[in-house]
């Protein structure tokens, strides 16, 4: 636990998984570096659990290849992988007292009684459990056998950690101290953690990088900046956060910008992937990145817009306004004194905040 | 009470509790209790009582003489010496019956004695058979529990609901065939020209005795009551969750291990109960071991105490005799559930 290199690298080769005739995962080709954290994050019944069965071996690959720190996993029972996995229900063994749970595993390798009792007790330490040894699982509030879940995956001392979805049982604020917390052990060992997830909150808070996953097929991998920021697709700048889509079609296309004629009117936008002229394709437009414009303020896209409701966020406020037929939102900073806008507005947004990206499937939550 | 009035109203409440009463009485308590009165009594006569009846029999039986002697004077020729012959046969016949009303004046009827006596009638041969029925009863119950594990442990955790369904619904059909037909198949399967011995002959093996030696018993035994095992282990493993069996298998565990440590603990209540019917199923079981032996092995002790009571004609030592196979079977739950820590709250989930 201490030894800062121990975590393993990941490599999917060509891996992919049928189940008769239901494609779940599509050849994918992925490497996880070792001591990486790294999510996968997409929609319920997106081939992101068969993935991580891939991992923890109990599933092997209809075709192709799966290897851990460069030795192929395919036909290597779960119970002699370098792997540990941690179950979204948890799967604390309710028959058994806490340090038993923790020390299940150091009992399956024949450790004495009192040596993994001692080990259970140190691994409960660190997640500050000691108190709660002798308790049994049922005893515990959901933080904890959360953290007991943990202690037990980690006595093993796995290369690495796979994580199903853990935190999704837990209330908000303690998700986000488990998050924190996840973190941290990650840092601590260096262990490589694979974390599948729907909430793309945890995948963006927590990871080192992230693959979004739909279909079955890996539509994006990068770092959180680049999924949020630089999505490939339209897919992926649909699932992670929220957006504002136009569809179009490209009028005219000059140095990675490009004018783009939607049902509310032309607008200029960033152009990653080089679209041209006649090309159908969808405009995103973040709410926060959309503005709300002072009368007579000039601006590169204006669209005039009739105000539906406003909904409050904390922070922020979401206006909901319609325009051309559409509804858009926006993110209005709170600040507890301005009266709401109503009515008729015009709303702006410059060319580098909006993107458009090629016609595609989009999340539809 | 107050909830139970609360919750249902009177009208209703009422009738719960009616219900409940006959069910405890009638079901529970009153036959029971008959059983145990009857164990705890016997008649008997009073001193001498023994003798005076003997005398009352040799009486009677001079009166039998004496209608042979009768019937040899009315035949006689002679009408005065018949006469006379008759007043003397009458006489002595008016003597003896007056012996025999004053006999039977002092002859006081038997009377009802409370004792413990019963339950000390069994003798040695009895007492084996006891024993041997607990041991059997015992091993079915083992036997079933090995067979029954696996096919409870793959149906509910290895199959998808819908062939689990169609598996359990196999495993049911047999049992609405009546259990004497059955047993009479497996009588005749286990014949000394059955099937069984038929394979074992093209295998080039001698016939087994199985009804003979007994083993006819345990076959018969273990088919009967299966279900009575499986679907009790069915039920608790159903309710396994199989993401245990995953982490304790992702931890290094061997299948061996998987069970030892993670499923047979979850499915103990599911073994207590199984167990518990199995074995009150096969002690208690008089059809079985009466049709499979036909008298060729040893009695199995429901068997005694049937005919303690119809062919002995002693229904206070057939009373006495079921109740030391009730003890033993209740001692048998009792140390079922401590065994197998279970307690009387997770057996009736």
């Amino acid at each position: 636990m201490t030894d800062q290199s121990t975590g393993k690298a990941i490599e999917f080769d060509r891996a992919s998984v049928r189940f008769g005739q239901f494609q779940a995962v599509q050849p994918t080709d992925l490497r996880i570096e070792p001591g990486e954290f790294f999510s996968i994050l997409g929609p319920s019944g997106c081939g992101k659990t068969t993935l991580l069965r891939l991992l923890s071996g109990f599933l092997d690959p209809t075709a192709g290849d799966v290897r851990i720190g460069g030795q192929s996993m395919v036909g290597i029972d779960p119970s002699i992988r370098p792997t540990a996995l941690i179950f979204q229900n948890l799967a604390l063994f309710p028959l058994m007292p806490i340090w038993e749970n923790v020390a299940f595993g150091l009992e399956m390798r024949g450790w004495s009684r009192a040596r993994r009792r001692d080990r259970a007790y140190e691994l409960l330490a660190t997640v500050a459990l000691s108190d709660h040894a002798e308790k049994m699982p049922a005893q515990l509030s959901g933080g904890q056998k959360q953290r007991v879940a943990i202690a037990r995956a980690l006595a093993v001392e796995p290369s690495v950690l796979l994580l199903d979805e853990p935190l999704s049982a837990l209330d908000l604020k303690l998700r986000q101290h488990m998050r924190a917390e996840l973190k941290q052990i990650q840092a601590r060992t260096g262990i490589t953690f694979v974390y599948i997830t729907h909430d793309q909150g945890e995948a963006l808070t927590m990871s080192d990088r992230v693959a979004v996953m739909n279909r079955g097929r890996i539509m994006q991998v990068g770092s959180p900046d680049d999924i949020y920021d630089r999505p490939a697709n339209a897919f992926v700048a649909t699932f992670v956060g929220e957006t504002n889509a136009l569809a179009g079609k490209l009028a005219s296309t000059a140095e990675g910008l490009a004018l783009m004629e939607t049902p509310l009117g032309g607008f200029r936008a960033a152009n990653p992937k080089g679209l041209r002229a006649g090309d159908e394709a969808i405009l995103f437009l973040r709410p926060e990145k959309l503005r709300l414009l002072a009368p007579g303020e000039a601006t590169e896209n204006h669209i005039p817009a009739r105000v539906l409701r406003r909904d409050m966020e904390g922070a922020w406020s979401t206006l909901v306004v319609e325009a051309g037929g559409q509804e858009l939102k926006l993110h209005l900073a709170h600040d507890g004194r301005e009266a709401p806008p109503s009515g008729e507005i015009a709303l702006g947004f410059s060319a580098t905040e909006a993107m458009i990206l090629p016609k595609g499937e989009m999340s539809d939550d | 009470m107050t909830k139970l009035f609360r919750a249902f109203g009177v009208p209703l409440s009422t009738v719960i509790l009616m219900f409940s009463s006959i069910w405890i009485l009638g079901l529970i308590a009153a036959p029971q209790l008959i059983m145990i009165e009857q164990s705890l009594w016997r008649m008997e006569r009073p001193e001498g009582a023994a003798e005076i009846s003997v005398q009352i029999d040799g009486l009677y039986n001079q009166l039998d003489v004496m209608a042979l002697d009768r019937s040899t004077a009315e035949a006689g020729t002679d009408a005065t010496k018949r006469a006379a012959d008759l007043a003397a046969l009458d006489a002595k016949e008016a003597a003896i019956n007056a012996e025999i009303a004053a006999l039977e004046e002092s002859e006081s009827t038997p009377v009802k004695v409370y004792t413990l006596a019963n339950f000390g009638q069994m003798g040695a041969a009895h007492l084996a058979i006891f024993a041997k029925t607990i041991a059997a009863s015992l091993a079915v119950s083992a036997i079933a529990l090995v067979v029954c594990y696996p096919i409870a442990y793959a149906v509910a955790k290895l199959e998808t609901p819908r062939t689990a369904a169609v598996i359990m619904l196999a495993l049911v059909i047999p049992y609405a065939i009546n259990e004497l037909l059955r047993i009479f198949a497996w009588q005749m399967i286990l014949n000394q020209n059955g099937p069984a011995n038929l394979l074992l002959g093209l295998v080039g093996l001698d016939p087994v005795p199985f009804l003979e030696s007994g083993t006819g018993v345990f076959v018969a035994m273990v088919y009967a009551y299966i279900l009575f095992m499986v679907f009790p282990l069915y039920n608790v493993l159903e309710t396994l969750d199989g993401n245990q069996v995953e982490a304790a298998r992702d931890l290094g565990a061997s299948t061996w291990n998987i069970h030892r440590r993670v499923v047979i603990p979850h499915a103990r209540p599911g073994i207590a109960v199984g167990c518990i019917m199995t074995f009150m199923l096969s002690a208690g079981s008089y059809a079985v071991p009466y049709i499979m032996t036909r008298g060729t092995a040893a009695p199995w002790f429901t068997q005694l105490i049937y005919n303690r009571f119809f062919e002995a004609t002693n229904w206070n030592v057939g009373a006495a005799y079921a109740l030391s196979l009730l003890a033993v079977c209740t001692v048998f739950i009792f140390g079922m559930m401590r065994l197998l820590k279970v307690s009387l709250k997770d057996i009736a989930k």
